[in-house]
This record gives structure tokens, sequence and C-alpha cells, in this order.
């Protein structure tokens, strides 16, 4: 944004306004852009979702307001707005008052390191994913801070539920972002979109691929093991059906949104979609090459770019577009995904949630990181960093050793752990039924 | 691997562990069979299914455009009929609905004749309140003439609440509204309901019984009977003969009458000496 504003202030125009005042002037912009881009993806997510998992019941889902239902968000947020806010007499009114800004905060600050399309990301921070994960598990703080102050038994075991998930969940997430870490070598979120250039096949790994922008993680044995770990832990980490056990409307009415009501509610409700959306967008970017896809490689190298400064600025807008447009696409096919299993499953028990969590996905992914460490040291590593098996190899060799090497131990790791893991669920309910049998003699 | 259902007994009650056969390793595979149904019907959803006997496909019914067939037998809020051709209402006031009517709700006074001020087997007012009909469809069950039946109408949201006390000129219908909602509840009954109807509109003087909102049809029965009159009184005028004949029938009907006042009275009679017996009984007891 503050080279786009720089050469049309200072150069087109030729005003000379000092730096300080185009950076500021580009915050602003990029701050305005992505505060109304998140309530309106949020919007967009209430309506699609509702329409989605109507079409999965034979339903047909909201189609009144507006052409085939598309202004329904709209109702439902005035209807929002001017309900009645209630705070409960028993309730702690000044944290109850804080919680939902401290929920809504984090989610929105997390936009500041997505990015869009080619050039389009608001901060590029070296430690971009860093950024991302540590902000997400504020709104953990949030969450607690509404279950407590509400003074309600189900607000309380709702915001425990959801704090002792997101804590348990955030560990395999991280551990499997932590694989591609070691891939790319690299915490900033648009090297891991540029490593995933190539066909197939990364061409970072494998020099001389044609650049299709489709060389994308999740087409390699240590990226897809990644992305199934890391997608169930986002959809543990956005409450999502199967593990939204902290809102389990059965159980404990709506968890720690109980004694909510009007906006205040509704700021949880566009917390929990704008955090889904983000999730829905960093598996896209990390795991599916965000921007990347046919086309976009080769117009952004057309446009003015820094290595590039004599380029059309026409390419630079045209890569924009189809960049954002491949973007949403993969980032809404997996908010479909995440509708479809909602359609498909029922809700885990809280002690199946840990069990799976702590049992069955972090050793997963702890494999998954040894086999990133084997597919850097096939791809990358020489004689001196004491790899002398792959010496005088090619580099297809090295590839396809590395591919063969990790395919057989996530494989292999798998396998062992489905088995493991039935066992154990199985030695669990003898376990119950002896206790019963105890209890009955 | 089928081990035979598990019982044991603890202080509550019994406990039996079924067998689920889910001990096996699946790795996986049965999430992506649940979520290959749940595709089948998304995919399919975006097809009609009007036969509701298959399980795919949307059956929903969009209410204010797309309207459901509603079966012949469906009742909501009774009617009356009246005949198209010559206007006249089927109802005779019997009082039948009135009286079987559960929540009470319907309420007629019959029509008089006005030169004898003798009952006519027609209705003068007739009211029901929708607003507390519970639909039960007891009166067009009851109904000896056919007169009374349930429509198909289910619209009836009003904010004026007075509305809902329907009188006679908004309940009636014509007969082939009925037969066209209803037709083969219709040709069950038609021929007995006009039969009757016919006996009953001998019977009826003036225009009474006609439906009040057939203008025309009520002006063209009064230009019928002016006439009439004219043509009497010029036949009156040239004989004044058969006055005698009316008069002379008249008293046959009287006399025939005249024997329940007789039976009444005998019967009083009886009914006040058993009551003045049981009075004495009672006073002898204390």
């Amino acid at each position: 944004m503050y080279d786009m504003l720089a050469a049309l202030i200072n150069g087109t125009l030729g005003w000379g306004w000092p730096e300080w005042a185009l950076n500021l002037l580009s915050y602003i912009l990029v701050v305005t852009i992505v505060l109304v881009v998140a309530p309106l993806q949020m919007l967009f997510f209430t309506y699609y979702e509702r329409r989605v998992i109507a079409r999965m019941q034979d339903r047909v889902g909201p189609n009144r307001v507006g052409p085939e239902g598309i202004w329904q968000p709209i109702a439902d947020g005035v209807k929002m707005f001017t309900k009645e806010d209630i705070v409960p007499q028993a309730a702690d009114r000044i944290v109850h008052f804080l919680a939902p800004c401290v929920v809504v905060a984090p989610t929105v600050l997390m936009f500041a390191v997505v990015p869009w399309g080619p050039g389009m990301v608001p901060v590029d921070l070296p430690t971009g994913l860093l950024f991302f994960f540590a902000i997400s598990s504020i709104s953990a703080v949030g969450l607690m801070m509404a279950g407590w102050a509400s003074n309600n038994k189900f607000s309380l075991l709702g915001a425990m539920r959801a704090v002792a998930q997101m804590v348990s969940y955030e560990i395999p997430a991280v551990l499997s972002l932590i694989a591609i870490v070691i891939v790319v070598g690299s915490l900033s979120i648009n090297d891991i979109i540029a490593y995933q250039t190539g066909l197939i096949v990364s061409n970072r790994d494998l020099p001389g691929i044609p650049d299709l922008g489709l060389g994308w993680f999740v087409f390699t044995p240590v990226g897809f093991v990644a992305f199934i770990a890391f997608f169930i832990a986002a959809l543990a980490e956005g409450e999502r059906t199967p593990f939204d056990i902290p809102e389990a409307d059965s159980e404990i009415v709506a968890g720690y949104m109980t004694e909510y009501s009007g906006m205040k509610f509704g700021l949880f409700y566009l917390a929990q979609y704008v955090l889904n959306f983000l999730l829905c967008a960093i598996t896209a970017i990390i795991f599916f090459g965000g921007w990347q896809g046919p086309g976009v490689g080769w117009l952004y190298a057309q446009g003015i770019t820094p290595e590039n400064p004599n380029g059309n600025g026409l390419f630079n807008v045209l890569a924009g577009v189809l960049g954002v447009f491949y973007f949403l696409l993969k980032t809404y096919l997996f908010f479909f995904v995440m509708v479809w299993l909602r359609g498909a499953l029922p809700r885990l028990r809280i002690d199946q949630l840990m069990d799976f969590g702590w049992k069955f996905l972090i050793p997963l992914t702890l494999a998954n990181l040894f086999s990133a460490a084997l597919w850097v040291a096939f791809t990358r590593w020489g004689p001196a960093e004491g790899m002398l098996i792959t010496v005088g190899w090619s580099p297809v060799l090295r590839w396809l050793a590395a591919f063969v090497v990790t395919l057989a131990i996530n494989l292999g790791v798998y396998l062992w752990l489905t088995r493991v893991y039935a066992a154990s669920q199985a030695e669990r309910r003898r376990a119950e039924l002896e206790e019963l049998i105890a209890a009955g003699s | 691997m089928t081990a035979s259902p598990f019982e044991i007994e603890i202080p509550r009650g019994r406990v039996i562990e079924v067998q689920r056969d889910d001990t096996r390793v699946r790795r996986g595979t049965g999430l992506l069979r649940g979520m290959a149904v749940i595709w089948k019907h998304w995919k399919e959803s975006f097809k009609l299914n009007r036969s509701y006997s298959q399980i795919h496909g949307t059956f929903t019914i969009e209410y204010p455009e797309e309207r459901p067939r509603i079966p012949e037998a469906y009742r909501n809020m009774p009617i009356l009929l009246y005949d198209d051709e010559t206007g006249h209402e089927l109802c005779t006031s019997c009082f039948q609905c009135e009286r079987i009517c559960p929540p009470q709700v319907i309420h007629m006074t019959q029509a008089k004749d006005p030169a004898t001020g003798k009952p006519v087997p027609a209705v003068a007012e007739f009211i029901i309140e929708y607003d507390a009909c519970m639909s039960c469809g007891f009166c067009a069950e009851v109904c000896p003439f056919d007169a009374i039946k349930m429509d198909h109408e289910f619209e009836l949201s009003t904010d004026d609440h007075l509305r809902l006390t329907v009188h006679k000129e908004q309940l009636l219908r014509p007969i082939s509204y009925y037969a066209h909602i209803a037709p083969t509840m219709w040709a069950e009954v038609r021929e007995g309901a006009l039969k009757k109807l016919q006996g009953n509109i001998r019977r009826r003087p003036d225009v009474i019984g006609l439906a009040p909102q057939l203008t025309e049809k009520i002006a063209a029965r009064r230009a019928e009977l002016a006439a009439q009159a004219a043509q009497a009184a010029q036949a009156a005028a040239a004989t004044p003969a058969p006055p005698a004949a009316p008069a002379a029938a008249a008293p046959a009907p009287a006399e025939g009458r005249k024997l329940t006042p007789e039976e009444k009275a005998a019967k009083l009679a009886a009914i006040r000496a058993a009551n003045a017996a049981k009075k004495q009984q009672s006073g002898d007891g204390s």
C-alpha cells in the first residue's frame, strides 16, 4: 500500500509528501479495508453456512430477504442491534462488558498478516505465522472472562470447556505448522506462499519444474498429514461441529454466550465466524498456496515489483484480482468442508475430544515433524551437514527419496497410531465395565 | 467377532452391554462414509422431490408462491351453502348445529313469515364466531340438509377481532364453490340435498331464504311475486269463490294440531299430581 501511495502521490501527482504522512495514510487505509472486510466476511459466512447446511438437510434455507436471501445477514444484524442488552444482576459488570471486546479484538488483529494476493499483505511480518497463532490464543482469555463474569453455571462450564479445548488443540495445530516451517525455513507467511510455486512439486525442492503456482504442500506426504491434523485442530479452535462442545446447545444452553444478548452476543458470533474465516484462510495459505494458482505468478512478474520497477501497473491489478479470486475460492471451499463436517458428524464428548487431541493428533504431528526434518535432509543437506547418502544424487532422485521415505514414515505411523488408538479406546470401555462389575458385586 | 450380550446387576439396577462391534480399526473410513452420505444429500438437493418415495431432493413447498393441494376432506372453518340457480340457502335453521357445537359459537334465528308470524324453514340470521371455533366439523356432520360445510380457506389472520364474528352474508358460498373444492364429497350428498332444498323452497313465502347478497335474484323474485299478486288480484276480482278453498283447507292442520295440546294438558295434570304426591310424602317424612 505504501509503495502504491508513494508512486501515486509523489510520483504521478508530484505533491512531494513526507514519508511519515504517506505511512500514516497507507496504514489508515489498510486498517479501514481490514475492518470493513472482516465483518463482511462474517456476514457472508453466516448466510453461506445456513444455505449449505440447509441443502445438506434437504431444505432450502433462508431465501426470503433479497434475491435468494442474500440480505438475510443484514436483517439478522438489524435484529441484533435492536435487541435489549441484558446484564444479569449477579454478573461482574465490567468484565461482562469487556469480554466480547477481548474476544473480537484478536480476531481482527489476525487479519494484519493475512496475504490476499501477490503483494497484498497488510503487514509482512518476518514472524507472521507466530503472530497469527499467538494472537489467536488471546481470545481464550476473553472466553474465560465471559464465562466467569456471567456468574452462571452454564457459562462457566462452557468457558472452561472452551479454554481446555483451545489449549489442547493449539498444540497439534502448531506442531503441524512447525513441520511446514521446517521445510520452508521461515515464519513469514509470504515466504511460505512463495515456496509453493511449481506444478504438484514445489520448484524450490526441484528446480526446473514449470511454475503454475501449484506446488502446494498438500501434495507432499509431510504437508498432507500436517494439513489433516491442522484442519482437525482448526475445527476445534473455531468451535465447529464436531468440536462445538463449549456451546453445546443441547447440554449447556449456549456455553459462555448464555448470559449475553443483543449486540454483545452479536460480537461473540462475529468473532467466531471471523475466526472460522481466518482458520480456513490460513489452511488455504499454508497448505494450498494461498493466492498461488495458474497465471498469478506470471501476471505478477509483468507488473511493478521491487525486482521489476519498469513493469506495467495493469498487470499488478490483474494479478491481484486473480490472486484474491484463488485465495477466496480456496477459503470458501474449506468453509464448505467445515459445514459438510457439521452436516455429517455428531458432537464429541469432552473426554473423546481430549483423547483424540492428546493421544492421536499430537503423536501424529510429532512423527510428521520428524518426516519434515528428513525431507529437508534429503532435499537440501549435503556432506557439510553430515548427509553422506545423497552425495552425487541428482535433485530428482533426492526429491523422490524424500517423498518415499516421508510417505513410508507417515503412513506407517498413521496405521500404527490408529491401531493403538482403537485398542486404547476398547481398553477404556473394558475398564469402565469392570468398574461397573466391581460396583455390582 | 460377536460376543453374547453382557449382563450384570448393580445396586441401581441391571446393566446390559450391547456389542456394537465398533472395536475394529476403521482408520477414518467411517468418517468418510458419513461424509459421502451428506454429499449425496447436498448434490441431490438441487432437484425437487415431489414423490415422497425418495429420501433425496428438496421437499420444501415455498408457501406463499407455491401452494400445496389441499385434500378434499380438509376442514377449517364452517361455511353455509346456497343454490346457484335459485339463490336459495340450504339452511332451514333446524338448530342441530347450534346444539352440537362444542364451543357454542353458532348462533341463529329462524325466519318468520311476516304475514302470519309463523316459523319458516329458512334462517334469518346466522352467526359463527370464527375466533372460538375449534374446526371440529361436527356442525357439517350433523346438518341434515347439507347446508353447513367445512371450508378450505385457512388464511384468516386479521388485526380486526370483530371481523372474526362472521355473519350470514360472509358465510354464504354457492354450491358450485363447494363442489369445486370437494367434488366427490359433494357428489355423494348432492341429490338428497337438492331434493330437500326443493321441498323447503315451496314452504318459503316472499323472498325469505334467498341469499341476501344476491340482490338481482331477490329483485327478480319480488317482481315475480308482484306479478303473481297482481294476477291473483285480477283473478279474485273476476271470481270471488277461490278464497273459500284455502279457508276450508286451513282447519284440517289446525284440527290435527288440536290433539297435541290436549295430550299436553293431560301430561301436565299427571305430572302435577305426581309432584303433589311427592310433596305430601316428603311432608309426612318430616
